[in-house]
């Protein structure tokens, strides 16, 4: 449906060629495809262990002597000690791994597993993540190349490039193209590696320049190109993903010629149709066909059913205590303010009463109030007295104290 | 619905084929780039004391992160010292020109005092819509550049290395 509807990369002409000649390919499929960091890094990490070769220690290493053990009763360790005499060897521990001139633990055998089998699948997948993400120029940047001066990424150069034979007209091909300050940062960047590599024919190190594919059997820029400090040279139909993601990082700086570019379509295939060269492959697929979340997020057919942003937030109201606030015990209780009412009416009565009880006590008594009082007491002490039986005696008359 | 998803891709078509790519979007390009990058310096601590600082030229806090990205993001700003002494140069990256790096920088040298630059900034990022969230840092950074081109004019501060000597005292 959308076969048609591929970005066109134009072409870079160089000087040789003619003013006319520039014009734009359709981007192959392959640079569609989805970039995986996990899976080239896996494929990258097991694909760089074929090219190892083996070490390991000598199989006689430590065992050359006739060492027995001494055995006890000698004062002296049990491990085997060297036989015979006449010289500092004589007596000396043999054959473990702490004794100097011992054999070492577990000593290294050269039948070690030196290289993995990587599924062939997974190693196309890795190669075309590679491809792709070669298209992105932030992942080429992150990587490291500098690529500001660049015109376009997918970098793509007439075929005259092809025919470049001298260096010297290589070095200018890269300087028309934008890839010069690439080569640049390579040839500067060459030091001495620091540890044990350097006495091991590995003294040098220097950064990676920009990767040159081309299409045609047997260029001649093969050889222009291939004393530039930090260029490498690779044909389409044998892409190395070494090359491709140095260090398992992806985003190397590729330049493409023309036919390179062609051809890249017929080698890797589209993900409907599968590649001529590479028998049933199709491109792999992607989990998400749209990844741009954010276009997704803002789409209208998102927003007309999302609900809208609750921009004030609720939070939560304070406990009051309805012992103290009356608003909330009445909230629970609606009773309780009549309640309170009366309570707060009997105690003014209360009050009340009380006050005027204790007036009337505190208030001095009027003459004729005394003299009822006191006429009361007498006639009461005299009824107390007649009512009483004790009056019928004579012994008590003193105490009475009343005539009768 | 039907024809609106059509109305999309038809517009698609006609961009790519004006020579606009459909670019990887920023957010996948974070996820790769975000662990690991040749910019990335990790700085001042152990695991998750450390911060994380980027040193791409599109970074306008020169921070690891998502939002201030200069390689994650399809519109950046930058804002550096651009050579003769008190000219500053402010760039925006174009959107249309993702796949171009030599002409996807929209470069202008300003030469003015800084009040003027300082609204020029504010204008050309936060104004127009361009990147509103990266107005405050743009007239940050602004003001960093100005303060280091003056410093580096009049020289830096000698400081006086003599240890000081309270007189009077034993």
């Amino acid at each position: 449906m959308a076969a048609a509807a591929r970005p066109l990369v134009s072409v870079q002409a160089l000087d040789s060629d003619m003013a006319t000649d520039g014009s734009s390919l359709p981007l192959p499929e392959v640079m569609k495809a989805s970039i995986r960091p996990d899976i080239v890094n896996f494929v990258h990490s097991n694909i760089s262990k074929n090219s190892r070769q083996p070490y390991a220690v000598s199989t006689k290493a430590g065992h050359q002597t006739s060492a027995e053990s001494w055995g006890t009763g000698r004062a002296v360790s049990r491990i085997p000690r060297v036989s015979g005499g006449g010289t500092h060897r004589a007596g000396q521990g043999a054959f473990g791994n702490m004794c100097r001139g011992g054999r070492m633990f577990a000593p290294t055998k050269i039948w070690r597993r030196w290289h993995r089998k990587i599924n062939v699948n997974q190693k196309r997948y890795a190669v075309v993540s590679a491809i792709a993400a070669s298209s992105v120029p932030s992942l080429v940047m992150a990587r490291g190349h500098r690529i500001e001066s660049v015109p376009e990424l997918p970098l793509v150069v007439s075929d005259s490039a092809e025919g470049v034979e001298k260096t010297q007209n290589a070095i200018k091909v890269l300087k028309q193209i934008g890839a010069y300050p690439d080569a640049e940062k390579a040839k500067d960047s060459v030091g001495i590696r620091p540890g044990k590599g350097k006495m091991r024919n590995r003294r040098y190190i220097a950064r990676k320049g920009p990767l040159i594919v081309y299409g045609t059997e047997g260029a001649k820029l093969v050889k222009a190109f291939r004393n530039i400090p930090g260029v490498e040279i690779a044909n389409v139909e044998r892409l190395n993903l070494v090359k491709l993601a140095p260090g398992g990082h992806l985003g190397r700086f590729i330049i493409w010629t023309k036919s390179a570019f062609e051809k890249l379509d017929s080698i890797y295939g589209s993900f409907d149709k599968t590649s001529e060269k590479k028998k049933g492959y199709v491109l792999p697929r992607a989990k998400m066909a749209n990844a741009d979340l954010a276009r997704i997020i803002n789409s209208d057919e998102v927003q007309s059913v999302v609900k809208p942003i609750k921009k004030e937030v609720k939070r939560a109201p304070m406990k009051k205590n309805p012992l103290k606030n009356l608003n909330t015990m009445l909230r629970l209780n609606p009773y309780a303010k009549t309640a309170k009412r009366m309570a707060v009416l009997a105690e003014e009565q209360r009050k009340k009463a009380k006050k005027e009880k204790l007036d009337k006590k505190r208030m001095p008594i009027t003459k004729e109030e005394a003299a009822k009082i006191k006429s009361a007491s007498k006639s009461w002490y005299k009824t107390m007295i007649s009512d009483s039986d004790y009056a019928e005696f004579d012994v008590f008359t003193k105490w009475l104290g009343v005539s009768q | 619905m039907n024809f609106l998803l059509v109305f999309f891709t038809d517009i698609k078509i006609v961009l790519n084929e004006i020579g606009v790519m459909a670019t990887v979007p920023g957010q996948l390009i974070w996820e790769i780039v975000k662990k690991n990058n040749s910019f990335l310096v990790k700085e001042f601590g152990n695991g998750t004391q450390s911060v994380q600082f980027s040193k791409e030229p599109n970074n306008l806090y020169n921070l690891n992160s998502y939002k201030h990205s200069g390689l994650a993001n399809k519109k950046t700003v930058t804002i550096q010292p651009a050579g003769k002494d008190q000219a500053v140069l402010l760039a925006t990256t174009k959107t249309k020109k993702q796949a171009k790096p030599a002409s996807l920088l929209h470069k202008s040298i300003m030469k003015k005092e800084f009040y003027r630059m300082a609204k020029s900034v504010a204008n050309q990022v936060g104004d127009n819509y361009y990147r509103a969230d990266l107005k405050k840092a743009a007239l940050a950074r602004l003001s960093a550049v100005s303060r280091s081109l003056k410093v580096s004019k009049s020289g830096v501060k000698k400081r006086n290395r003599q240890a000081y000597k309270v007189a009077g005292r034993k």
